[in-house]
């Protein structure tokens, strides 16, 4: 098993790609750190996955104050970690229009600023043993205009301007920093948008994916590669799993 | 909220001329009435009325009157 008592933290454990990565890490024989607002949802997630000694930990990602006595409450239980994956995210959709500044820094906080403050937090002497790996759920939103995903595009593309300065700065402590930016994927999140059956163009940049939809486990699997000694030499990257979709 | 301050909504969130909507126009011979208004017309609901809208109860929609009894 890859990682066999490797201690994972994931945050955003209860979605949909998020329970895919924690299942897979589970399987893979990793101690799973699950990180995410409802105490209710986690431990049902829990419950799914094989193994003993795996952890959750309630924390609300859109308050970036409270995450660094998060992150200590989870070191000192849980001592220190050897990976760490951002899978929480915000996916709101909202005409330009409708974007005023609540609404943007909502989504901000969640999908980017939390990424950031978890990053730094988790990389401090101590917290992180040799050969750290972390993994960052971006999208490919933020690599091509999609009409009323200013904000969520915005904090995708900031993840991933950040995770390659984060790589660079890191390297020096051995610590590996790289995003996955997932096409579509079938998810609650594009279950519960309901926009998608009413914009044109959401239909025609379906078509797009021509391999068809992903399933969480798709994004988990590339998740798992990048945590795993078998990307020891792979950092500063952000790798698409999206049928296809950024290839036409 | 008065009828009319909720056509002067429905009229700013279309971006149209003041006095330019009435109620009993019908929705498909408006051509700002495109998808992304119709999302607009999603998060007005939620953010000023408290109310979910789904894409299914929109598509029921005929006339401007239809939206305005939604909001109550």
């Amino acid at each position: 098993m890859f990682f066999n008592g490797k201690k994972i933290v994931v945050a955003g454990a209860s979605g949909g790609i998020g329970g895919a990565i924690c299942e897979q890490l589970a399987d893979e024989g990793a101690i799973v750190i699950l990180l995410g607002r409802h105490e209710d949802k986690l431990h049902a997630q829990l419950g799914k996955l094989k193994g003993e000694g795996h952890r959750c930990f309630v924390c609300d990602l859109s308050q970036i104050e409270t995450i660094e006595s998060c992150v200590g409450d989870i070191i000192s239980e849980c001592g220190p970690i050897d990976g760490l994956v951002h899978s929480a995210g915000n996916g709101d959709v909202r005409p330009l229009k409708m974007s005023k500044y609540p609404f943007m820094l909502n989504i901000m906080n969640v999908n980017f600023f939390s990424y950031v403050e978890m990053v730094r937090c988790f990389s401090k002497r101590g917290a992180f043993n040799d050969g750290m790996s972390i993994v960052g759920v971006s999208s490919v939103a933020a690599q091509y205009g999609v009409q009323s995903r200013t904000a969520y595009s915005a904090s995708k593309g900031a993840m991933d301007s950040a995770m390659m300065t984060m790589a660079k700065e890191l390297g020096t402590k051995g610590i590996r920093v790289n995003n996955v930016a997932p096409g579509g994927t079938h998810t609650s999140m594009i279950d519960d948008l309901e926009y998608a059956n009413l914009s044109e163009e959401s239909r025609a940049t379906a078509k797009r994916q021509y391999l068809g939809i992903c399933e969480p486990s798709d994004i988990a699997n590339a998740v798992l590669f990048l945590l795993s000694d078998k990307a020891r030499k792979v950092t500063g990257i952000v790798l698409n799993v999206d049928g296809g979709k950024m290839s036409c | 909220m008065t009828q009319e301050e909720k056509i002067a909504m429905l009229e700013d969130m279309l971006e149209k001329d003041g006095g330019s909507l009435k109620p009993e126009m019908e929705l498909g011979s408006i051509e700002e009435y495109d998808s992304m208004a119709k999302l607009s017309l999603i998060v007005m609901m939620d953010d000023e009325f408290g109310k979910k809208l789904t894409g299914e109860q929109i598509s029921e929609f005929k006339t401007v009157r239809d939206i305005l009894d939604f909001m109550g």
